[in-house]
């Protein structure tokens, strides 16, 4: 049964109307076009665009850092550019890569599988991705200036602060932080408002796609986790501009104080990233083994007490610094807990493959990767959680062994099975399947080369963040394998860059729904049309498109003559009331040039806050004022 | 070199518990790891029947099969983390009160190492080599000077953070003779890399002849040459910084020189300790260690031969 | 083939309040961010007091200033339900803006207060941590006055000079939820700062 069928215009009316969305849903062309797009999936493929260089600057970065060790004391880089290069591989793969790039794809696709036209917010959709350029531009352009950040991706005070990092350099990383959460908090905003209230009318949350479901979670835990570091870079930032003390032993500040509150930020931004993968695994998994995924409501439990319970663990990144052992063992023991809802969704998606029709395209094959290089790196976190193992380990290789194992393979792998998955439906390509099974298997060999030798080096003394090693310490032989595997990892990588960029051009064509998938976003075309429905699905299963039968109704009535979208109530998602959202708005760009102006100038002077508060009060005034388009007037009238 | 700072070479009571308690962890992931790949591979590869109509029962034995999972994934979770609870409470406890006392205070990029003891006359310092005699515990003291550092000596114990504000106590016991090395573990800046410190487990009668040694002031300078150098050294602004204990020299900026020739290695690991390389540091630090807070101190050649041999004679 | 079964929406409202409305659930998630500030605020401290015997270290914040703005505060609250509730029922322009002036300009009178108190603090946020904290605090809440209260006012100018739509209600609404937001941190960290240090005495 082919629900594209229920899209055929039947009668004249809906061929007229169709045009009439077209024309209503059109972006403005030209620069200004450009610049005051509000609509999701081209705000969101911008996104993705941008993330992606990100990520490739933080490759090459992290290719430098490879280089320079493959060899004992070698000569590529001297202390001062290695520091730097570092923290800008830290900084750019956790705030500008990892966190954006799941958002980003959550912007695309999360209207489309809960059948809404739109998301909630589309100016905000379009302040995120400015203010998030302009965070990146900032930290870029301080580092190729050579006054980049050197201080780590987590910037302990107090070497990074006032006594200890003189200069901005610093400084400019605390407003990189600044942008970069903003950016992320308000794009999780939008989506919580589009989750609860943007659902096809029968999508109650427990018809909901996993993935809405993980993308749900994630908003709320960047809402409660991201204050932490922007607090935390604030103050640093404070103790550098004005002489404040909260990290200043010598006056009744701590310089334990900021790693509490970066860490507790920093243990649920990992799981920020990592969750959204998980919703993206329980896509592929059902769409690639023809079966809905076997334990929806384990998976969305699983999910949920992952998010809660990873705010509680965040003293496992300072068990070093030796505080209490009871307190200690909590964390610990939270610690250790958090792998079983894990646990419970890699068994899920076993037991789904093992009572489905596994179809072994590159999708599944990367959330295969997913579960070997994942569990290894759960399984060395299981070992990080014990305080005594840890101390060995700890601030050593072993540690950036872990964190690549289950950041790479718990969100990148997916990712990139995602994308491929995904891309049909954005580009209206196929990708190639040949050069996707050969990137694969080519970029995971090549991490395992690259990061399994990092355990063995760590157990063997080698610390972190050193930009160099004599050779008797033993480790040049890893370290030249890890290098070589780097390369082998990144010519995978490379490949499946070549595969997107040349599928883009030249690409087979997809059609509506190449790979039968189960959700709303394969029952509109590829790519999907400005208002992503003419007719709002509704919803009466888990997997639509494959349970739903001819009779299932469509809404109508929506205006065509406005961007009209319908709000629906937030439990059973039936419906409730009409919106009408705006079209084209600068004043996104605005508010975020003026953001960006407070934000930088706050880098040179205190007296930029103040400024830069008024500048982007006015900025705003002009966002929220009311047009000359008014609608639905009070009848009475001042 | 390897077995002079791997954390799988227990030399001592606490890292030999961590080590076991390492195998333990390993052995027991490992197998876990192995069987969610067998699953796994199983689940994609195994043979299925024509109809794929599913039964009830179908789902009902997966789902035993998942809770089963679980509940074996909990069970052994709880093991480990009682493993781990009481090797710390091993490993993280105080030792008798008989132990011999050292102060760590880390510096950009090197050890301030203070031996303690009740009577004033008894306590020393030294710099980035500490010595201790085998079998007796040791409380080491921490604190740092300047930013965080982290002081770690993995065939001895787990590492414990050095932080400003924040001073802090851990024990070692070496239970062999032998020379170990402790990278400074947590990023400190510029020359993070270059930061070491030596620790020697030796047989008691060798240590106290080493403490014994260290108590000394150093020795006057006998030959002509190292009178000269002894001069070079007062003249230079070496005594800003530096201490040889019973000269004037008295600066606590940078370590403690006094027995400077009895030690292994310069510059915190950096250099092999050998006239050659002592002469390079102190003319051109920079070179050696890129961003270290010690000047380069030009000088004649002469002089310089002149102040090796006084510096070659503290032993 | 036939076509489906369809569900007509058109005669659906194009106004909604509270949870229902999109836009509440962003003021929500907003005025929940700005708590997670708050709080972090707090236990941080909470956190550098744990570390001291002495605290304040020097001097005790003067309560006089504080006490008279958390009076305005509370005082501005009551007004402001009169505007809420009389955009949920007669919707009249004269009645909102009149009970919306009321509330802004003792707000305003507030913020004053709230400037006057940093003038008589014994201590600057540069002297020690305790100094940093609370200019922190006092500083953070203090542009949350300053923003709803800037907000209040572009709403009076709003609705004199129009055009008032529809929806302008529902975000007169979110407005006074944010000023109700603003007034409950202002009793909160009245409470932290003023008598923290008494109770810490007694």
């Amino acid at each position: 049964m082919s629900v594209a069928e229920r899209y055929e215009p039947t009668v004249d009316a809906d061929a007229e109307e169709a045009r009439q969305l077209r024309e209503t849903w059109k972006s403005r062309s030209g620069l200004i076009g450009w610049l005051g797009e509000t609509n999701h999936k081209k705000i969101a493929s911008r996104y993705i665009v941008a993330a992606f260089v990100f990520f490739i600057l933080g490759g090459l970065e992290a290719a430098l850092l490879r280089f320079q060790l493959a060899r004992p004391e070698n000569g590529l880089m001297g202390p001062d550019l290695y520091n730097q290069v570092f923290t800008m591989h830290g900084s750019t793969m956790m705030f500008l890569f990892a966190v954006p790039i799941m958002e980003a794809v959550a912007m695309y696709m999360v209207p489309l599988m809960i059948g809404a036209r739109a998301m909630a917010f589309p100016r905000l959709n379009a302040y995120s991705w400015y203010v998030y350029v302009i965070g990146g531009g900032l930290l870029y352009g301080a580092f190729f200036l050579n006054v980049g950040p050197d201080t780590g991706w987590f910037s302990y005070v107090p070497l990074s602060g006032p006594e200890f990092a003189p200069g901005k350099r610093v400084d400019i990383w605390a407003q990189m932080i600044t942008f970069t959460e903003l950016a992320a908090l308000a794009a999780a905003v939008n989506q919580i408002a589009t989750i609860f209230k943007y659902r096809a009318p029968g999508m109650s949350l427990s018809r909901m796609p996993l993935f809405v479901w993980s993308i749900l979670i994630t908003a709320f835990m960047i809402i409660f986790a991201m204050p932490a570091v922007m607090a935390a870079s604030s103050l640093l930032a404070l103790d550098r501009l004005v002489a404040t003390h909260f990290f200043n032993p010598a006056e009744g500040g701590d310089a334990l104080l900021w790693q509490h509150l970066f860490w507790f930020f920093g243990h649920p931004e990992v799981y920020i990233i990592f969750i959204p993968a998980l919703g993206m695994v329980s896509t592929i998994v059902a769409a690639f083994t023809r079966r809905k995924v076997f334990g929806y409501t384990a998976l969305v439990l699983s999910l949920v007490s992952t998010g809660f319970i990873g705010f509680g663990l965040w003293v496992h990144h300072m068990f070093a610094t030796g505080l209490p052992q009871l307190g200690q063992s909590f964390f610990t023991a939270a610690s250790m807990m958090i792998a079983i809802p894990s646990g419970v969704q890699i068994f899920c998606w076993i037991a789904t493959l093992w009572s489905g029709r596994p179809r072994l395209a590159p999708p599944l094959l990367f959330v295969l990767g997913f579960v070997f290089i994942f569990v290894m790196g759960g399984l060395t976190g299981v070992m990080l959680a014990s305080v005594p193992l840890d101390i060995q380990v700890h601030d050593t290789f072993f540690v950036v062994a872990h964190f690549h194992y289950v950041l790479i393979g718990g969100a990148v792998f997916p990712l990139l099975g995602a994308i491929f998955y995904w891309f049909p439906k954005m580009t209206g390509r196929l990708m190639s399947q040949r050069l996707g099974k050969w990137s694969f298997w080519i970029t995971f060999v090549g991490f395992n080369l690259t990061f399994f030798p990092m355990h063995i080096l760590g157990l063997n003394g080698m610390p972190r963040r050193i930009y160099t090693y004599r050779a008797e310490t033993g480790w040049g032989d890893l370290n030249l394998l890890a290098t070589a595997g780097a390369l082998v990892m990144a010519f995978g990588l490379l490949l499946y860059l070549i595969n997107a960029l040349s599928s883009w051009r030249h690409g087979a064509w997809a059609g509506d729904d190449p790979w039968g998938g189960e959700g709303l976003e394969w029952s509109v075309s590829s790519p999907p049309p400005d208002y992503n429905f003419q007719h709002l699905p509704t919803v009466s299963s888990r997997a639509p498109m494959w349970e739903q039968g001819p009779d299932q109704p469509v809404v109508v009535g929506l205006r065509s003559d406005r961007r009209e979208v319908l709000v629906t109530q937030l439990i059973d998602a039936e419906p409730d009331h009409r919106e009408t959202l705006p079209d084209h708005a600068i004043a996104p760009l605005a508010v975020a040039i003026a953001t960006g102006v407070t934000f930088v100038g706050v880098i040179f002077s205190p007296w930029a806050f103040p400024i830069g508060l008024l500048v982007t009060g006015i900025a705003l005034v002009g966002w929220f004022w009311p047009r000359d388009e008014s609608r639905e007037l009070l009848e009475e009238q001042p | 070199m390897r077995d002079l700072h791997s954390a799988l070479d227990a030399a001592g009571p606490q890292a030999g518990r961590i080590e076991d308690l390492w195998w333990i962890f390993f052995w027991i992931c490992t197998t876990v790891f192995a069987l969610v790949l067998i699953a796994l591979l199983a689940a994609v590869l195994h043979r299925r029947r024509e109809e794929l109509r599913r039964v009830d029962g179908g789902e009902r034995s997966l789902t035993r099969a998942v809770g089963g999972a679980t509940a074996v994934s909990a069970v052994i979770l709880i093991g480990l983390l009682i493993a781990s609870v009481s090797t710390g409470r091993a490993v993280l406890s105080l030792p008798p009160s008989d132990a011999l006392t050292i102060e760590v205070v880390g510096h950009q990029w090197w050890w301030e190492i203070n031996y303690e003891d009740p009577v004033t006359s008894h306590r020393f310092s030294t710099a980035n080599e500490i010595h201790i005699p085998v079998g007796r515990p040791i409380r080491v003291k921490t604190r740092s000077a300047d930013v965080i550092h982290s002081f770690w000596v993995p065939n001895l114990h787990g590492k414990r953070d050095l932080i400003p504000g924040h001073p802090s106590e851990t024990w070692l016991q070496a239970d062999r003779a032998g020379v170990f090395r402790g990278p400074c573990a947590e990023f400190c800046g510029a020359q993070h890399a270059n930061m070491h410190l030596l620790v020697v487990a030796e047989p008691p009668a060798a240590f106290e002849a080493w403490r014994q040694a260290q108590l000394q002031t150093a020795p006057p300078p006998a030959t002509p040459l190292q009178q000269r150098g002894h001069a070079v050294f007062l003249s230079l602004p070496c005594p800003t910084c530096h201490t040889i204990a019973g000269t004037p020299a008295g600066g606590r900026v940078g370590p403690d020189l006094t027995h400077l020739a009895s030690r292994r290695t310069l510059a915190a690991g950096a250099l092999p300790n050998t006239k050659g390389y002592l002469g390079g540091w102190i003319l051109d630090p920079q070179t050696q260690k890129p961003g270290t807070k010690m000047p380069p101190v030009a000088m004649q050649s002469d002089d310089l031969e002149a102040l090796l041999s006084y510096l070659e004679s503290l032993r | 083939m036939r076509p489906r079964p369809r569900i007509d929406v058109a005669s659906l409202p194009t106004l909604a309040f509270g949870p229902r409305a999109p836009l509440w659930w962003g003021v929500a998630s907003m005025l929940a961010i700005e708590t997670t500030v708050f709080a972090l605020l707090f236990a941080t401290y909470f956190y550098l007091r744990g570390n001291e015997s002495l605290w304040p270290p020097a001097g005790d914040p003067p309560v006089g200033p504080a006490t008279a703005g958390l009076f305005l505060m509370l005082l501005s609250v009551p007004p402001m339900v009169m505007t809420h509730r009389e955009s949920g029922r007669g919707r009249r322009l004269k009645v909102m803006r009149f009970w919306l002036i009321v509330s802004m300009a003792i707000g305003l009178l507030a913020l004053g207060f709230r400037i006057a108190e940093f003038g008589e603090l014994p201590f600057r946020w540069d002297h020690h941590a305790y100094g940093s904290i609370v200019w922190a605090i006092l500083g953070m809440h203090g542009i949350h006055l300053l923003v709803s209260g800037g907000e209040n006012l572009l709403f009076m100018a709003l609705l004199f000079k129009g055009p008032v739509e529809e929806k302008h209600l529902l975000d007169l609404r979110l407005n006074a939820l944010y000023w109700y937001f603003v007034v409950a941190w202002g009793i909160v960290t009245y409470a932290l700062i003023y008598l923290d240090p008494g109770v810490l005495r007694s």
